[in-house]
């Protein structure tokens, strides 16, 4: 028993410093490289650049972390995010005012959120399957819509609020740190937050301990599409423009390695928006360095997908015993 | 029948010891051709295990095997199958995806030139589900076959190799009235053949209905067995349970009712439970007292809307009078402790103040819907306190405590909420003696501070030290209520009473 009992308290806090250890190398083996082969990398800009750039998939990456932490994922994030985007684009094409539009954006990410959770958490659906329909039907229906062409000529008020630097930070950045705080806050702190976890490490024991399992389910696929609804508005202020194509499958790679990198678990449970979110900015770094470094679109697809396989195996090994 | 002829299989002193667990102890167990022994015990009696050495599962310490004079080795379950030892397991274990054909044969698929003799199983396959008088379609999907049906390919595959040992492990547990009968019909046929069987059950009246000879366990020996007719029901009851040590009472009977707390009215589901009616009063601990398969998880389950409900009603009395309630809600008033301490009961990964504090949390929220960690960390203090429980802090990992402390996490999340009705299901199950005394004392002191507790546990010892009444399940059914008082044997009798009347009634037929 006592042998038992000390094993996994040592091997998840050996899982902990493996994590931690290989994001480090991995961050500057990256960064050392750069010094040398891409110094430009450096400039103030170029680093705030990578930090406006990352805002979007981190806004992503914490709908899709509450999902996972509750034991699910929600793989029609990135096309909910892009459907949400035109929908809003088309009112501000036609001359609505940027507020508005916004909200169609975050109403519309919700929605479609509710939706998949409906299937999840109440038609006891596999969330894999239908997050996965969910986002060949949202990519369609933006396909259809759009023609495949982009919206655009939004408002010039729109830009104007986006595109500021107050203090010199720009607008997406300050609206991510927002949202991180609060997620952050929800997850640990409300009755919501606490719940999640729960229902994600076991929703039977969840249920006998009065959680409302099917609820919490719900209200966690509604805050990742929220959260998509948030991505539209900043990647199409920084596009000017909405169309299908934001929300590639490409992005959904991103996403997951983000999330995972980040350290939460794809057996559910176990996990902190924050990391999920510096995930992001690692995943954005490692893309742009590799971009830097004339690395082909796809060999980058390869690197971030070994990246996935490497960090899904130290969760297995570490955590993933239950 | 030849009574006087030597056993065809004799298991001799065989014994068994896992890491801290004696599981069998100089066991033995004799059968003979023709005849079906029953194989009785408790849970942990040993049964399993021995069943699991003649399957070849389990490698016994000591112990020899004969079959038909012969002394055998069994190293595994091949060396078992080709000594004509089968084993129809009670979890079905088919592929549901696959033909009955390709089930039956799927660990031995006959070849011709590399391929798959389709025709070679189909053929082969009609005549042992012809031998059973089975008349499901060799080419048939398992999946959609009915449990009964399953439960006769299960017994097909057994066949397969014209075994001459058969034991059915609770082959019973989840068959209809009509696919029992034709069980039973299919046992006595194996018997016609000169099968030697052996039974596993938890239903007293099916072997005396299906064997003639039965072998008692208990703690790992064989301590009773012989001719089925020389037994009444009540004598293999007492031999399984053995005379046990009561002890002294933690809690004197309460002599008189008080206000009733919960009614129960005509609760039913399937087969499971079978019109259920009975009351709760404020202040009393009732036991439910049956063996295991008799329905008082399922009921413990049903009352809280874990498992769902035909029909029936519950009424709980909530200060001024008795209402109808539903089940979920009367989840959300109850404190509920499952008999799966560690897939249901807590979450692990979490740390005992948090899953002390799960089902209180809207307590510890301030006016902004945030958690406020100082009460919450306060009251995880005072009941690590007040139960005792062993941690090195707080924010210790449930999962890392002993099974004892565990529970005491598992009873504190439920005294913080102070609700008027628990429902403990084997709460004491898998702690050692000391540890079960402390849940018991708990559970005392919640009746004496006037909470109403329905406790589950198959260690009579236990019930007898604490219950102020008793329930008394068999086969999904409320069948008696015995006073706090009873003795001993009348709760032995209890058990065995419906399976005794139930036979004088057949034999009068």
């Amino acid at each position: 028993m006592a042998h038992e009992a000390t094993m996994p308290r040592l091997s998840a806090g050996f899982g902990r410093h493996a994590r931690s250890v290989l994001i480090l190398a991995l961050a500057l083996g990256i960064a050392t490289y750069l010094w040398f082969y891409a110094p430009s990398f450096y400039r103030t800009n170029n680093l705030i650049n990578v930090l406006v750039q990352s805002s979007s998939l981190a806004v992503l990456c914490i709908g899709m972390a509450v999902v996972m932490i509750g034991g699910g994922i929600d793989l029609s994030l990135p096309a909910n995010m892009a459907l949400s985007a035109i929908l809003g684009g088309f009112y501000m094409a036609a001359g609505g005012s940027p507020l508005i539009g916004s909200v169609i954006m975050l109403a519309s990410g919700t929605a479609i959120g509710m939706l998949n959770g409906v299937a999840v958490a109440y038609l006891k659906m596999i969330p894999f399957v239908v997050t996965l329909a969910t986002m060949t039907v949202l990519n369609g229906l933006s396909v259809w819509l759009t023609n495949s062409t982009s919206v655009s000529g939004f408002p010039e008020s729109f830009f104007d609020v986006m595109l500021a630097r107050p203090w010199g930070v720009p607008t997406p950045v300050i609206i991510v740190a927002v949202a991180i705080f609060l997620a952050s806050v929800l997850m640990s702190s409300t009755l919501l937050g606490r719940h999640v976890y729960a229902v994600g490490i076991s929703p039977k024991a969840a249920e006998v301990a009065r959680v409302p399992v099917s609820r919490t389910l719900l209200l966690g696929y509604g805050l990742a599409g929220l959260c998509a609804g948030l991505t539209a508005i900043l990647l199409s202020a920084r596009l000017g423009s909405a169309s299908a194509n934001m929300g590639v499958d490409s992005v959904v790679l991103d996403i997951v390695s983000a999330v995972v990198v980040g350290g939460v678990s794809i057996y559910g449970g176990v996990g902190r928006i924050w990391a999920a979110a510096l995930g992001a900015v690692f995943i954005t770094l490692l893309s742009n360095s590799l971009n830097l470094l004339g690395a082909s679109f796809y060999l980058s697809l390869v690197i971030k997908g070994v990246v996935i396989i490497g960090f899904i195996a130290l969760d297995t090994a570490f955590r993933g015993r239950r | 029948m030849n009574t006087s002829a030597s056993p065809e299989l004799a298991m001799t002193g065989i014994s068994k010891t896992f890491p801290g667990v004696v599981a069998l102890d100089q066991a033995h167990l004799s059968a003979r051709a023709g005849e079906a022994t029953a194989v009785m015990g408790a849970n942990g009696a040993g049964k399993s295990t021995l069943m699991n050495v003649l399957g070849g599962v389990t490698r016994p310490d000591a112990g020899s095997i004969e079959l038909c004079g012969t002394r055998i080795d069994i190293a595994s379950p091949r060396d078992a199958a080709s000594h004509g030892i089968a084993f129809v397991h009670q979890e079905l274990t088919m592929l549901p995806t696959l033909s009955v054909a390709e089930n039956i044969f799927i660990d031995d698929f006959p070849s011709k030139g590399g391929l798959i003799d389709r025709a070679a199983i189909h053929a082969r396959c009609q005549i042992i589900l012809d031998r059973l008088g089975c008349t499901i379609s060799p080419d048939r999907i398992v999946g959609e076959l009915s449990t009964g049906d399953r439960q006769m390919i299960e017994i097909a595959r057994a066949m397969r190799r014209e075994p001459r040992v058969i034991i059915f492990d609770e082959p019973t547990s989840s068959l209809t009235q009509p696919e029992k009968r034709r069980l039973f019909a299919v046992i006595e046929s194996l018997k016609r053949d000169g099968a030697i069987i052996l039974y596993i059950t938890h239903f007293l009246d099916e072997i005396f209905e299906i064997c003639e000879r039965v072998s008692v366990m208990r703690g790992g020996r064989t301590v009773g067995g012989g001719s089925i007719e020389t037994f009444k029901p009540v004598d293999i009851v007492r031999l399984m349970l053995g005379e046990v040590d009561v002890g002294t009472r933690l809690k004197a009977p309460l002599d008189e009712r008080q206000k009733t707390v919960l009614e129960v009215r005509g609760l039913a589901r399937g087969t499971a439970l079978q019109d259920i009616n009975f009351d709760l009063y404020v202040g009393e601990v009732v036991g439910l007292w049956g063996l295991l398969g008799a329905g008082r998880t399922e009921l413990a389950r049903a009352l809280v809307g874990l498992d769902p409900i035909d029909h029936g009603t519950i009424r709980w009395h909530d200060g001024t009078a008795l209402r109808p309630i539903s089940p979920h809600a009367l989840h959300k008033l109850t404190g509920f402790v499952t008999e799966d301490r560690r897939g249901e009961g807590l979450l692990l990964p979490l740390s005992v103040n948090d899953n002390l504090a799960l089902p209180s949390l809207k307590r510890f929220l301030n006016p902004w819907g945030l958690l406020n960690r100082k009460p919450q960390a306060a009251l995880a203090d005072t009941m690590i306190d007040r139960l005792g429980i062993k941690v090195s802090s707080r924010e210790q990992s449930a999962g890392t405590l002993s099974g004892g402390n565990q529970q005491k996490v598992v009873l504190g999340r439920w005294l913080a909420t102070e609700p008027r009705l628990f429902i403990l299901d084997e709460p004491t199950r898998g702690l050692d003696v000391s540890a079960k005394t402390e849940i018991l004392k708990l559970t005392a002191e919640l009746a004496r501070s006037g909470a109403t507790v329905l406790l589950i546990s198959s260690e009579i010892d236990e019930l007898m030290r604490i219950c102020d009444r008793y329930l008394v399940m068999v086969r999904g059914a409320i069948t008696a209520e015995l006073p706090g008082s009873a003795s001993h044997a009348e709760l032995m009798d209890a058990l065995s009473a419906p399976v005794a009347s139930h036979m004088t009634q057949r034999a009068r037929a």
